[in-house]
């Protein structure tokens, strides 16, 4: 049995679903996308909170919610209309409710006068709602139900067998009962109808199996089996025939009295004596109808209800609800380790079966191929266990941009596009606070005053669209805002003045808006209550590539701003190109990789102060030594042998790393290092070979800074556009 | 007198939590044999696949709420005479009045305790055993 902490647990849980559901549905409306769907959502949504709150005893929770639902209710019914200024109450009241459930959650007492202000306002509009229904309804609606007179209807619940032992008045009939297709369609089922029957008294069936075809043709749907048989019973045949009164027309059935002509002489007298009490029983029919004085004429209602009900309950369109079971997330990550450590185990019987002799291997490689592709399979299934929508990240966002646009006097709207993208709950996690600071930061810097946006000729409505979509194995998000963009002239100064660009350097815009990730660069002139703190966007910046994110940026002065973040679907396993430089292996994403050659020697170009530089269709590429760059010796040197990796490092940086040897691609299990040894520059991680030696996985954007800070590299820079100019020169 | 152990419940509720509460405090009373729905039209699937004695259920549920179900159970030839308990909030008034009507044996105003659900199945039950 469940504890009561694992319950309030559950409900958490189910409060996080239905404040979601609460929110979107008021966001909907408030864009007048208004639907009884969506206020039906809604309500049920605070609805579920507030019972839930009830049963766990959350008191606070449930006066807030009640007073909540009143006013949605209100709405739900059509006494209330959803004006923007009503809708803006509910908003903010879901806010509160959702500030409410966290309280709870962690046990916090909920300060005195918490969400009043929210809370009078609700009160209004229900208050007002209430006057203009009090025309209908002069009587105050009671607090409890005292007002009513409800009498609980008793009723048998075991079946009152009828006493077949009373010979005298048994009646026998002959049955023969056989169902059609229709009636299963109709959800009834055969079964049921003979244990009612049953009850009635002794039945002595038989099952007839001579439709029944065989098992390779046989319909899950077509009922092949029919009866035949007798029932010694004292009911009456409007009894019997009651019992299949609703599938009469599903089945082919005959009821034939078979009693012997002495006794019913008998029965007829009894019956006729029981006739007054059976005669009641069938008024009574839908004995369910309480003794209630409101409505006089209940047994009738009842009747006609059931009937239209019975409609319902046969329609077809009934389906099984998708089913879904909540498993610990502890025990989905043990599955994922196992995977890991399948995943290292299968790349050492690789490593054995190579070494094996020609020909003695072929079925073994055959039998391996298919673990491989099995294992594969099965990681990706594990890891679509352990996918979230983004939405989880993204249900936060709404309200912030209110909370942010009200402080700051400024209209903004937030698009949310592609909220059911998936991505793994490692990335979700972490990806919270870099899109909080990036929203953060087009409210307050991006978006600009209504004032300043109707002189610039824009909607004085500023917008911010957040989308997320997959995109070549990558989840890619993006902000975007229509605000004024970056003020290059400003940023170019102050990174001037902080000595992070040289006085004569000329930069491009989209260089300019990079320099805002370097660390310690804040541009706001006024430390602003919002941002500006100084933990800016080089925190966003090492926040993402911590998961092995890459974030781009493009502005635009005066249309917006795009921020884009790529972010890995899964930090534990990935697909990585094994690599060797001098003795050692390492394994690079596959991901961050564009392509790879031998190049002819004619290619490439030696420039004073490079490692030289690559000619690939045209275009020029910088190549940089792995070896170089990680301090070991290569076997390469810059001699025509050595493969050169093209990668692309994000920010449309591409270089050519120079390695000795690609050994082959495989799948790696992604081991931490950063805990046991702190992080080490161009390295991400390590994994475990297939020959049982530990390898380290490269980080490419690390390495490309690594390279451009080199002395070999120090003409590289990070970007493509002056790659090319500086080839031309 | 009926015994709680014999008798077969099924509780329908949307909500997970509430749906086991209900089910720990039955389980309290003495039931033992208590089936779970989701909604009433889940509910009416497992209606039609085994007997039950007593139906609990909210009204406020996705498919199927409460007060649709209990037509449905009311129009079914097999279920129709099942006892049914309908859950609700407090100051549901018409909730009750359209529930009574419809045939609803007992509503159960939430939240409630063990006793309240045991008096509230024991007049429409008869006493517990």
């Amino acid at each position: 049995m469940a504890s009561l902490d694992q319950l309030k647990q559950t409900f958490f849980e189910e409060c996080d679903e239905a404040l979601q559901q609460i929110e979107a549905g008021l966001t909907e409306i408030r864009e007048g996308h208004a639907s009884d769907d969506i206020v039906n959502a809604v309500f049920r949504g605070v609805h579920s909170v507030k019972g839930g709150a009830g049963i766990f005893g959350f008191e606070a929770l449930v006066g807030f919610a009640h007073v909540f639902e009143t006013v949605l209710d209100g709405v739900r019914r059509g006494s209330l209309t959803a004006t923007p200024e009503t809708m803006d109450v509910l908003l903010s009241a879901s806010d509160v409710l959702s500030d409410l459930v966290q309280m709870s959650r962690t046990g916090e007492a909920v300060a005195p006068g918490f969400g009043n202000e929210c809370r009078t306002a609700l009160e209004h509009i229900a208050e007002q709602d209430r006057k203009d229904a009090e025309e209908d309804d002069d009587s105050p609606a009671p607090a409890d139900f005292d007002g009513i007179d409800f009498t609980p209807v008793p009723m048998d619940f075991t079946p009152v067998p009828v006493d077949a032992d009373a010979a005298d008045v048994s009646r026998s009939f002959a049955i023969t009962f056989r169902p059609k297709r229709e009636m299963l369609k109709k959800s009834n089922e055969p079964l049921y109808i003979l244990r009612n029957l049953r009850k009635l008294g002794t039945l002595d069936l038989v099952a007839q199996l001579d439709c029944l075809p065989a098992l390779a043709d046989l319909e899950a749907d077509h009922p092949y089996i029919w009866w035949t048989g007798t029932l010694q019973t004292a009911a009456t045949r409007a009894q019997i025939d009651e019992v299949f009164e609703f599938v009469v027309d599903d089945c082919d059935l005959e009821i034939i009295e078979t009693t012997p002509a002495s006794d019913l002489a008998g029965v007829q007298e009894i019956v006729s004596t029981h006739a007054p009490a059976i005669e009641e029983q069938h008024i009574v029919a839908p004995p369910l109808a309480p003794e209630l004085h409101v409505e006089k004429a209940a047994p009738a209602t009842a009747v006609s209800g059931a009937g239209e009900a019975a409609g319902a309950a046969r329609s077809p369109t009934a389906k099984p609800a998708a089913t879904t079971t909540r498993i610990e997330l502890e025990r989905i990550d043990r599955v994922v380790n196992m995977v890991g450590e399948l995943v290292i185990a299968q790349a050492m019987l690789g490593q054995i079966v190579q070494e094996l002799p020609e020909g003695t291997s072929g079925r073994l490689s055959q039998i391996l191929e298919e673990v491989i592709h099995h294992t594969r399979e099965l990681k990706d299934s594990v890891m679509s266990m352990r996918a979230q929508p983004v939405g989880s990240v993204f249900q936060r966002m709404p309200r912030l941009v209110r909370e942010l646009s009200t402080k700051t006097a400024k209209k903004v709207r937030l698009e949310m596009v592609g909220e059911t993208t998936e991505v793994d709950r490692s990335i979700i996690e972490r990806l919270g606070d870099p899109l909080t600071h990036i929203i953060r930061n087009s409210v307050d810097h991006g978006i600009e005053s209504p004032a300043d946006r109707l002189a610039a000729g824009k909607n004085e409505e500023g917008t911010i669209r957040l989308s997320a979509e997959h995109r070549g194995g990558r989840i890619v998000i993006e902000i975007k805002d229509d605000g004024a963009g970056i003020n290059s002239e400003r940023v170019l100064k102050k990174a001037r003045e902080k000595g992070l660009v040289g006085a004569d350097a000329t930069l491009t815009d989209d260089e300019i808006g990079n320099l805002i990730m370097l660390p310690g660069f804040s541009t706001a002139e006024s430390v602003s209550d919002i941002s500006g703190r100084g933990v800016g966007m080089d925190v966003v910046r090492s926040n993402i590539q911590d998961i092995g994110g890459r974030i781009s940026l493009k502005s635009e002065r005066g249309r917006g701003m795009t921020i884009q973040l790529a972010l890995p679907l899964t930090l534990a396993v990935m697909d990585g190109m094994v690599i060797k430089t001098g003795q050692q292996t390492y394994v690079m994403p596959l991901s961050s990789i564009v392509e790879c050659l031998r190049p002819a020697r004619s290619d490439i170009s030696n420039l004073i102060g490079t490692s030289g530089m690559l000619q690939l269709r045209g275009e020029f590429v910088p190549l940089v030594q792995l070896g170089d760059l990680l301090e070991i010796s290569s076997n390469a040197g810059d001699s025509g042998d050595s493969v050169v990796i093209i990668t692309d490092a994000g920010e449309g940086t591409r270089f050519g790393l120079v390695v000795d040897e690609l050994c082959g691609h495989q799948q790696v299990v992604i081991k931490s290092i950063e805990e046991s040894y702190g992080a080490v520059p161009g390295i991400a991680a390590a994994t475990i070979l297939g020959n049982g030696r530990v390898a380290f996985i490269l980080d490419v954007e690390k390495l490309s800074e690594l390279a451009v800070n080199s002395p070999a590299g120090a003409a590289m820079s990070t970007n493509a556009t002056s790659t090319a100019k500086f080839a031309v020169n | 007198m009926p015994n709680a152990v014999a008798i077969k419940v099924l509780v329908v509720d949307d909500q997970n939590s509430v749906r086991q509460m209900t089910r720990m405090t039955l389980e309290e009373i003495g039931f033992r044999h208590i089936h779970e729905a989701e909604h009433g039209r889940q509910a009416m699937e497992i209606a039609s696949l085994q007997p039950l004695d007593l139906i609990i259920s909210d009204y406020n549920m996705p498919e199927m709420d409460g007060l649709g179900l209990l037509r449905a159970v009311r129009g079914h030839p097999v279920v129709r005479k099942v006892p049914f308990i309908l859950l609700t909030g407090r100051g549901d008034k018409e909730l009750v009045v359209k529930a009574a009507q419809a045939g609803v044996n007992n509503y159960l105003i939430k939240p409630f305790t063990a006793s309240t659900l045991r008096e509230k199945i024991e007049q429409v039950m008869g006493k517990l055993s």
